[in-house]
């Protein structure tokens, strides 16, 4: 009935009353009040109405599955034992700081990403305990096709920055699972994320594809590490787990390097010279006219190139330990001054890039308590981790050192360091399910001095790195939790050279649209330090970015 | 592990001979109470069901003890002398320390889908299923909590979600600890997401506070710890129904322990399922009703000012919960519909949720959690190493339990349940806003949730 005379109103109101509204010839005080209250009534029976459809909107969009009802549903009837989901995600993020040329790159360009995956997991049980497990990834980035930049060339360079289209990259995952209570076996393609932290910390064993930089945030790991063949065996004490890996394969980082849109501005030669120097950008030279010989990498068919890993975890009441090693190979090839040559241009260096050996400790922890009493707040849960990981010779190129051989002196140009990276996490739930973490990193290059370049685990551009990185979240309890703002604030202080390398701030703003759908809106800030900074450098890269994800 | 406390045909014999003792004694008591008693007739009016506790029967004055100073525990001062489970007659505490057998999760190991799900009064629907594994690490009822030490485990969850789709793969473990002054926290919080492929510990929630979109809070899923309050009775009264089914669903689909589904007429399903021995003529439940306040010496920032339960009084089985702010309104409304999984136990201790309807009177949000598929498990010393926080990285949904128990479209939702207006008015304020009072409306002329109503 209430619903009925809503109806009435609004065709009333649509049909004549505002109509009347523009009759400005017989304007009179009369007409004017009947016109007000029929504008009133159309703007509330228009609220209303508008009202009434978002919310028939909503009570059909949470019910709205097209990939499961006509897709996953059917075919996990049709072939009982199988699991499917699918999920499709885009991204799409633009910059908001203009397009001026920065440092070497000629930023002629907005977008930054307009990424679309779309994902395929399958998995089939052929018993209680084995099953087959299959994740596909078909990846499109259109922002090479539909931006005619001069700086978006990084598809010349490898295609996976614009599309999937090898097996290794499509069949992210394929594995063979056989399970009981107390033993897992896994074997195949996979990704291992070890750690309990965001961030990167003893979460060391699968590559990574940094296409984003700076702006890899902890939530697209799993989708940016890049699996590789292993073997993965748990067994399970009581309260402890020996995990051991043994990994045949290697995969590299994958950098942003020319003509991607996170290549840093810090990079030469310009973008001009480096788009049309095919040398180098197939990495048979560099910006310095050096040859660059071809990467020595491990080879899967010598036993003594695998990669061998082991974790041991405790779960004692309110504390959680563990302990990890990992043999391993460094992601990012040295580059080894291994001689030297004269052209027209005059002497230049050979530059053999190889990845070398490196021995990972670390230990991870977690412990929580409730506090009480605590002023204004009363009761507060909180949980305290801890997780480091030092690393025995990392290499570093020595920029002194290669100075010194261009001129005729000896040495190869890389220097070995020990390396720590760590942190420490405190977790708050405050009222109004109010969630703070206080995540202080530290970054630690051992021996460091004047002119080393970056290495595995080690600070950047300086002795230390400390980031006491703050994350608030609340739900808007309006919106029945469905709304979630988030903000980030990372500072990036630095020592003993520099002092501050700039900070980010990321703000977020995520919304359930239904339990199938979801959508973020992020604004991401970069503010302070020099232009030879970590984040001083992206100073003019401040950019909002789209999230939409389907999961069915 | 059941076997070492209740060797099954020890149980299986006395829990016969009680029920039988107890089937008989009800009868008489039941025809008693339908028939109102002397007391009753003479007190209140033919409609009202509800009594104070001047106009008790006979036979639930008998039953109910009502000092509200006992001799307490010489070692525990805070709990009763009288050792748990307790013997008629009861007091209001000692009937508190009942209502902790009856956790939203059953108190045996065992294995079920809970299918569950939350409705917006615009209609929004959101609905999941998890799969849990429950080991109960010692008796099955409350008297392993009751006297664990502080801070021990007496319980170990782990959830495994199946549905929607993004959060399949998501889990949980909940390893749930006796709380002390010394020692408030109540559980080990884990969480996995396949997202970020960790398992992290997570702050415990605030027990208070309800879990994001949904109405329930934690304490509401695992019950309070009864020494953590004061109790008293009201009365007593008779709940004829709790969880409504709307008219527009006229069945339901189950699923047995073995995975096989089976249909159910809705408008069929008791208060307490079938194996209910002690139901009223007229179908329906008598209840005791007894109100809980916290203690502010255990819990000085608990933003509850009061819970009101309505405890069947054979078995104290809580059928209706209400708990109130920390201003004294009404917040939430939790009914619940049970059933005898565990058949093993006695004392009517078997009882478990079987469909438990909240409400929020407030924000006019409903939710619904159904549990499916229950197997009951003795879990063997290899199986018990699935309890540990790392094995939620293995992804192993070892018993695929499933439901087809979600609501279809919105309007199949869960009604809001039956404010019950009027019983127990001085301790029961149960108003509603106004909009919320032209949607219940509605709802129960139409017999099913109405979205389109003018504010």
């Amino acid at each position: 009935m209430v619903n009925v005379f809503r109806k009435g109103l609004g065709v009333l109101s649509g049909s004549g009353s505002c109509s009347a509204s523009g009759s400005a010839a017989k304007f009179s005080f009369l007409t004017a009040k009947n016109t007000t209250l029929a504008l009133l009534c159309c703007a509330f029976s228009g609220g209303a109405l508008a009202q009434d459809t978002f919310a028939a909107f909503e009570r059909s969009m949470a019910t709205f599955d097209p990939g499961g009802k006509y897709l996953t549903k059917p075919v996990e009837r049709f072939v009982p034992g199988l699991s499917l989901n699918g999920t499709i995600t885009h991204w799409s993020d633009y910059l908001v700081s203009g397009d001026d040329d920065i440092g070497f790159r000629e930023r002629d360009f907005r977008g930054l990403q307009m990424q679309s995956v779309v994902e395929i997991a399958a998995s089939y049980r052929f018993s209680p305990n084995l099953e087959l497990t299959s994740i596909n990834h078909f990846l499109y980035d259109a922002l090479y096709d539909v931006s005619n930049a001069d700086g978006l060339y990084a598809d010349r360079v490898d295609e996976s920055f614009r599309k999937y289209d090898s097996f290794d990259r499509i069949a992210r995952e394929l594995y063979v699972s056989y399970r009981t209570p107390k033993l897992d076996v896994v074997l195949g393609k996979q990704q291992i994320a070890w750690g309990k932290m965001d961030g990167q910390f003893i979460d060391a064993i699968n590559s990574m594809d940094f296409r984003e930089s700076v702006q890899l945030e902890a939530a697209d790991y799993e989708m940016r590490r890049l699996p590789l063949w292993m073997a993965n065996v748990t067994y399970y004490f009581d309260d402890v787990s020996l995990n051991v890996l043994w990994i045949p394969d290697f995969e590299a980082n994958l950098n942003p390097g020319y003509g991607a849109p996170w290549s840093s501005p810090l990079l030469p030669p310009g973008d001009d010279t480096a788009r049309n120097n095919q040398a180098l950008l197939d990495e048979r030279s560099n910006p310095a006219g050096d040859r660059v010989l071809q990467t020595e990498r491990p080879d899967w068919t010598h036993l003594s190139d695998h990669q061998i890993a082991a974790r041991l975890d405790f779960a004692n009441g309110a504390l959680t330990w563990g302990l990890v090693y990992f043999y391993a190979w460094e992601r990012d090839a040295t580059p080894f001054i291994t001689g030297r040559f004269s052209d027209g241009d005059g002497d230049h260096l050979i530059i053999t890039p190889s990845h070398e050996r490196l021995h990972h400790f670390g230990a991870t922890s977690d412990y929580a308590w409730v506090a009480s009493g605590v002023p204004l707040i009363g009761t507060l849960p909180m949980v305290f981790r801890a997780e480091a990981l030092y690393t025995k010779d990392a290499h570093f190129i020595d920029y002194k050192n290669r100075g010194a051989v261009r001129a005729g002196g000896s040495g190869d140009g890389v220097s070995e360091h020990d390396t720590l990276r760590a942190a420490l996490a405190f977790e708050f739930a405050f009222p109004s399910k109010v969630t703070a973490i206080f995540q202080p990193s530290f970054y630690y290059t051992f021996d460091w001095r004047e002119g080393l370049g970056v290495g595995f685990g080690g600070a950047i551009g300086d002795e230390w790195n400390f980031a006491p990185v703050l994350f608030v979240s609340r739900p808007v309890q309006s919106t029945r939790d469905r709304l979630l703002l988030s903000v980030t604030l990372t500072p990036y202080l630095s020592g003993s050279n520099k002092d501050y390398q700039g900070s980010k701030t990321r703000l977020v703003a995520s919304y359930e649209i239904s339990p199938f759908f979801n959508g973020s809106l992020i604004y991401t800030d970069y503010s302070g330090g020099d232009d030879d900074d970590l984040f001083g450098q992206y100073q003019k890269y401040d950019n909002i970015g789209i999230e939409l994800q389907y999961e069915f | 592990m059941l076997r070492r406390f209740f060797p099954k045909m020890k149980a299986r014999v006395g829990s016969c001979v009680l029920l039988a003792l107890l089937v008989f004694s009800a009868q008489v008591i039941s025809q008693q109470s339908a028939e109102g008693g002397d007391d009753s007739v003479r007190q209140t009016s033919a409609s009202q069901t509800w009594r104070s506790v001047e106009q008790l029967t006979d036979w639930e004055r008998q039953r109910v003890d009502l000092r509200t100073e006992t001799p307490r525990n010489k070692d525990i001062p805070y709990l009763p002398a009288e050792p748990y489970p307790f013997t008629a007659p009861f007091t209001a505490e000692e009937m508190g320390y009942r209502t902790m057998d009856f956790t939203h999760t059953a108190r045996w190991s065992h294995v079920m889908a809970d299918a569950f799900g939350t409705i917006t009064k615009a209609g929004y629907l959101s609905q999941g299923v998890t799969v849990g594994m429950i080991d109960q690490m010692l008796s099955p009822n409350a008297q392993s909590q009751i006297f664990k030490q502080p801070g021990e485990a007496y319980s170990r969850h782990m959830y495994y979600y199946t549905y929607p789709p993004k959060n399949d793969g998501v889990q949980e473990m909940w390893i749930l600890r006796r709380s002390g002054l010394e020692a408030p926290a109540k559980l080990d919080y884990f969480a996995y997401t396949p997202s970020l492929r960790r398992v992290r510990r997570q702050p415990p929630p605030r027990r208070e506070t309800s879990f994001p979109g949904v109405v329930q809070s934690f304490d509401d899923i695992l019950g309070v710890e009864s020494w953590e309050f004061d109790w008293r009775l009201l009365g007593a009264d008779v709940l004829h129904e709790t969880v409504r089914f709307p008219n527009n669903r006229p069945q339901i689909t189950l699923s047995s322990a073995n995975g096989k589904f089976y249909d159910v007429a809705t408008d069929s399903i008791k208060l307490m399922k079938e194996r209910y021995p002690f139901y009223r003529e007229d179908g329906g439940v008598n209840c005791f009703v007894i109100e809980s306040t916290p203690k502010r010496e255990w819990l000085a920032d608990y933003e509850v000012s009061k819970i009101i339960y309505w405890l069947d009084q054979y078995y104290f089985y809580p059928l209706r919960i209400e708990r109130y702010d920390a201003e004294g309104k009404l917040k939430m409304v939790e009914v619940r519909i049970a059933e005898e999984e565990n058949t093993a136990l006695p004392n009517g201790q078997g009882f478990a949720s079987s469909l438990v309807v909240y409400f929020d009177a407030q924000l006019d949000l409903i939710s619904y959690s159904l549990h499916d598929a229950h197997l009951i498990r003795d879990w063997t010393e290899q199986d018990l190493a699935q309890f540990t926080p790392d094995f939620m990285r293995r992804r192993w949904l070892k018993y695929p339990q499933k439901s087809q128990s979600m609501v279809s479209v919105p309007e199949q939702f869960y009604l809001r349940p039956d404010l019950l207006e009027g019983r127990f008015p001085e301790q029961r304020p149960v108003s509603v806003s106004p909009a919320i009072a032209a949607r219940i409306e509605a709802q129960n002329k139409t017999g099913h949730l109405v979205f389109d109503i003018d504010e």
